[in-house]
């Protein structure tokens, strides 16, 4: 028996996948989640720490971290990095142009953490449903996407109030990663 | 009487009990770290609440806080309408407010038995957590399907289903709460 089977195997016992979700804070992180797991988005309010989600998904259990993305408490980010397989970004395609330098700022930021070196990255172009909303194209561009090469990456526009593209998001997310640990299966 | 606890009660330990403990394990006073907000439990598929308990501000004053307290206070007993055996899924909501030194490694195992048999252990690690934060932590689990007889035995068997939780910061118990479940008819 190989290594990489005895690796399956301990994997296995309950296929776990650690995805966290960061953005500048309005983005939507929130809502997005509570959308997902079918509560109530009417009446939410800024995080000023972390909400997590355990949830089992596809046949997976997924735990979801969603952190606070205040500037007052980015630089906590970090301490929530170890084991994530997926980095879920999400941006609010109608912010003010002047955050999306911000918003690329700390994005390619992050990239280069090696704690995230592993992690499949998903962005999630937020607010599609607003009239004043940047198409994923264009927020490829200002997020200067396509100079990724050290992560897989997908964009996906999507609103969390109508719902529409979120479970595309995610599948694209979860299989890419499942690919990547359980390719034995 | 030394505050530490009689047996060395590790996470390590904790995973290995197969009943519920018949005393708690730590003092009520060995929680300088956490304060309980809400807490909910819901069914998932029609999102209505069985149960939910919130303190009325999420302010907390921790040089104040009484650490006092009863055992009776660390005990709940629920009483849920017995359709609840038969939901399919079933989330909980923990919402809590973290002191302002912050926690280095939070943790947190519960074991459930049912007469005396181990029926479901969970083991979470939410690790850092933000001085000062107010965090949340939903679990949504799937209830092993259970046939006619089985629910009726555990109707039948009020008080016999019951929980130990044992919460840890840097692997030392602060905090053992209990529960006991009966089902009514
Ligand atoms: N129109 C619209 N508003 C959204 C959408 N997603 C989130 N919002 C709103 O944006 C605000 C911030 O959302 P929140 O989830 O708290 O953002 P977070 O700080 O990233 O967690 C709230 O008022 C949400 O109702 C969306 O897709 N469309
Ligand atoms: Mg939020």
């Amino acid at each position: 028996m190989g290594l990489l089977t005895v690796l399956k195997k301990l994997k296995q016992k309950e296929k776990e996948i650690r995805l966290l979700i960061l953005g500048l804070d309005n983005a939507g992180k929130t809502t997005i989640l509570k959308r997902i797991n079918g509560e109530d988005i009417s009446s939410i309010s800024p995080t000023l720490g972390f909400n997590i989600k355990t949830l089992a998904y596809n046949g997976y259990k997924l735990n979801i971290w969603d952190v606070g993305g205040q500037k007052s408490i980015r630089s906590y980010w970090r301490n929530y990095f170890e084991q994530t397989d997926g980095l879920v970004w999400v941006v609010d395609s109608a912010d003010r142009p002047d955050r999306f330098a911000d918003c690329k700022l700390e994005l390619h930021g992050l990239l280069t953490e090696e704690r995230l070196s592993g992690a499949s990255l998903l962005i999630f172009a937020n607010k599609q449903d607003l009239p004043g909303a940047l198409s994923s194209e264009e927020i490829a561009e200002l997020l200067d996407l396509k100079t990724i090469q050290t992560h897989h990456w997908q964009i996906v526009g999507c609103s969390a109030v109508t719902g529409e593209n979120l479970l595309k998001g995610m599948d694209w997310v979860v299989t890419d990663i499942s690919k990547r640990i359980y390719m034995l299966d | 009487m030394s505050r530490r606890a009689v047996v060395d009660v590790t996470p390590d330990a904790v995973l290995k009990f197969n009943k519920p403990t018949e005393k708690f394990l730590c003092p009520v006073s060995a929680n300088t770290f956490i304060e309980f907000l809400e807490f909910r439990i819901r069914d998932v598929e029609s999102n209505r609440a069985m149960f939910e308990v919130k303190r009325p501000s999420h302010e907390i004053d921790w040089n104040a806080r009484d650490l006092s307290g009863s055992d009776e206070l660390r005990k709940i007993s629920y009483t849920f309408p017995a359709e609840f055996l038969s939901y399919k899924a079933i989330g909980t909501t923990l919402v809590f407010a973290v002191c302002p030194a912050g926690i280095k490694n939070f943790r947190m195992i519960e074991r459930h038995y049912f007469k005396n048999r181990l029926i479901k252990s969970f083991d979470f690690t939410f690790g850092f957590c933000i001085p000062g934060s107010v965090n949340t932590w939903e679990s949504v689990y799937t209830m092993p399907p259970l046939d006619s007889d089985q629910i009726q035995e555990m109707i039948d068997s009020p008080d016999q289903t019951m929980s130990d939780s044992f919460y840890f910061v840097d692997d030392e118990l602060i905090m053992h709460n209990k529960a006991s479940y009966r089902y009514s008819t």
